[in-house]
């Protein structure tokens, strides 16, 4: 294999990305989607036979498979990898044993409804169930990145429903990851939950208690990156074993992640992992993903068709999931406060703050696509269709959550605005009292 | 065997809990202290620990010189990716108030039975400048770069060790 060719397609995607992140910045949507504009036009000056497949060896299928085309998967692979990992260990584990009933209800009832529509939507547009389920998977989790910015933005963000959607999101996050066995794992129902339990006790339960002894014994090593070396080798045996057993090595990333989140020493590594990740494998990732989507699948209606109904599913399902979860346990305040003006315009909130989908959705979509659940030949319309959706989700939250929070930033200023009055008056009233002393001590 | 050597020898097989700073020098803040208060400490100081309560101090956080950054950023200046978030919750114009708001939860402690060696080797594993000593997890000391300079100098001069610097040999501070 001549890897010249290779070396400047991972080189030009690098730069494309990181170009393309920012510009999309810029106009305050989340960089992935600048990642995912610029792989679509370098896979698409193949696709239009612009570029010979060999120099820009950046997408197989279509008749391009070689080597380097393997070596671009696999590249792509080791991205969503590395992604998954940096967000568990991110992940403030401590913070999500405080999450409160309603978040846990909203989050629940969140991901199952898009889930149910979407698969017996899908299944009514004539998919198979488990290619119908795959695609309700990718309307599981939600990204809460473009939430927390325009929450932030409002001022609104260390509210009651701010704090809810924050732990809701990471919780979401991994229902949504562990969904995507069900729709790729292979064998009967109980041989998978076997493995699944099988598979938690081993790494969650077992690492949980064995990390500390494990990091220890890194740290006594004393080798140069010793402690981040043994971390990641640990996280590739994780990702061995799910890869192994539902064919989905992001499950054992995240869990080694979430279980080194716990040691300060594995959150010291996190700077090291975001220069692996975000330096080289995450964008390429993405830019890998966004050449996969072929232009010409939008000559047929049906990739439009399918967008249409993953964007409606994705947005109705999760605003009437999460917000319903949220307004039947009524913010904790009881019955009376159920049918009040106050719990539906909070649960709305939190409906519509949980529209954003990105990473997630995306890493299931390559997860079903590799795994299987959603065959070849439906792929580039379910590529077509997801990039659609995200596009979707993440250009209305931001003027929907404005709309919704319009209430209480009107009423925060007003309180803002009464405080100030009062302080001046108080003010003013302190320094008349004062000239007046000072007069009667003249006077005097 | 050189006078340095052997100070630094001695210097590394210190005990920490017999270097340690009082406690009542260190810069500590419970859980609700208000930011200003943490950035007022920050000015003269490269720490701040935040516990439970004074009476427990129970270790719950800390915030460094660097975390001021993340502190005073403008939202807009954040990236919003996955396994990114975290420091992005920091800011004061995000809503944060209180210490516990802006402090890293994940502390890098050791025990107060280590030695200097096991200190240094810690903070050279992990870049950090300072380690919270605790005792379960409570906090009991500290030590930073800062202490242990201090310690080493004293040791030269306590020993009379001669500073060999640039070849030739000066006496070093007199205590």
């Amino acid at each position: 294999m001549d890897a010249t060719w290779l070396l400047f397609t991972i080189g030009i995607s690098l730069i494309l990305a990181k170009i393309g992140d920012s510009i999309i910045e810029r106009f305050e949507l989340p960089g992935v989607l600048g990642e995912l504009l610029m792989g679509m036009l370098l896979g698409n000056l193949v696709y239009f036979g612009i570029v010979p497949p060999h120099y820009l060896p950046i997408v197989s299928g279509y008749g391009f498979e070689t080597t380097a085309t393997e070596i671009s998967d696999f590249l792509a692979k080791l991205g969503i990898i590395f992604l998954l990992f940096l967000g568990a260990l991110d992940t403030d584990v401590e913070q999500l044993k405080k999450t409160g009933l309603t978040a846990t209800v909203s989050t629940v009832l969140g991901v199952f409804v898009p889930l149910i529509i979407g698969w017996y939507a899908l299944m009514a547009m004539g998919y198979p169930s488990r290619e119908a389920f795959a695609g309700g998977v990718l309307l599981t989790a939600t990204s809460i990145g473009l939430t927390v910015r325009v929450m932030m933005d409002l001022g609104v963000l260390r509210s009651e429903v701010g704090a809810a959607s924050l732990s809701a999101s990471v919780m979401d996050d991994f229902l949504g990851i562990a969904l995507v066995i069900f729709a790729v794992g292979s064998g009967s129902l109980l041989n998978l939950s076997i493995k699944i339990v099988v598979f938690f006790i081993i790494t969650g339960v077992l690492g949980w208690y064995l990390i500390d002894h494990y990091i220890r014994f890194a740290e006594r090593l004393h080798v140069e990156k010793g402690v981040l070396g043994m971390a990641v080798g640990m996280m590739f045996l994780f990702a061995a074993l799910a890869e192994g057993w539902f064919a989905a090595a992001i499950e054992g990333a995240f869990m080694m992640g979430l279980i080194l989140s716990k040691l300060p020493e594995g959150k010291r590594i996190m700077e090291d992992i975001r220069a692996i990740g975000y330096g080289l494998l995450i964008p390429f990732f993405f830019v890998h993903t966004g050449a996969m989507l072929d232009l010409r699948v939008f000559e047929n209606g049906n990739a439009i068709k399918l967008a249409v109904v993953l964007s409606a599913v994705a947005i109705i399902g999760k605003v009437l999931g999460r917000g319903f979860g949220a307004w039947i346990t009524a913010w904790g305040r009881g019955r009376d406060f159920l049918f009040t003006k106050e719990n539906f315009w909070m649960s709305l909130q939190m409906g519509i703050g949980s529209i954003p989908r990105t990473e997630v959705a995306l890493v299931d979509l390559m997860v079903a696509i590799q795994g299987g659940a959603i065959p070849p030949e439906d792929a580039p319309e379910f590529i077509a269709a997801t990039l659609i959706f995200i596009t979707v989700s993440v250009l209305i939250t931001p003027p929907l959550l404005k709309w919704a929070f319009r209430r209480d930033i009107e009423s925060t200023i007003a309180e803002k605005v009464e405080t100030r009055k009062s302080q001046i008056s108080e003010r003013k009233k302190r320094v008349i009292q004062q000239k007046k002393g000072i007069k009667s001590k003249l006077l005097k | 065997m050189h006078d340095v050597e052997r100070a630094l020898q001695s210097f590394h097989s210190l005990r920490l809990e017999d270097i340690m700073p009082p406690m009542t020098s260190m810069p500590v803040v419970t859980v609700d202290a208000p930011i200003l208060s943490v950035l007022k400490i920050l000015k003269t100081r490269h720490h701040v620990w935040v516990v439970r309560d004074k009476e427990s101090m129970r270790l719950k956080g800390v915030i460094r010189y660097l975390d001021v950054i993340d502190i005073l950023l403008p939202p807009e200046a954040y990236k919003f990716k996955l396994g990114m978030t975290s420091r992005s919750l920091k800011s004061i114009l995000g809503g944060a108030e209180k210490a516990i708001d802006v402090a890293e939860r994940d502390v890098l402690t050791i025990e107060k039975d280590s030695t200097v060696l096991d200190a240094l080797l810690k903070m050279r594993r992990y870049r950090a400048q300072v380690l919270a000593v605790v005792d379960g997890d409570r906090l009991v000391g500290e030590v930073s770069l800062r202490l242990l300079i201090n310690e080493f100098l004293r040791l030269l001069r306590t020993g009379d060790v001669k500073w060999m610097q640039h070849g030739s040999s000066s006496q070093s501070e007199s205590p």
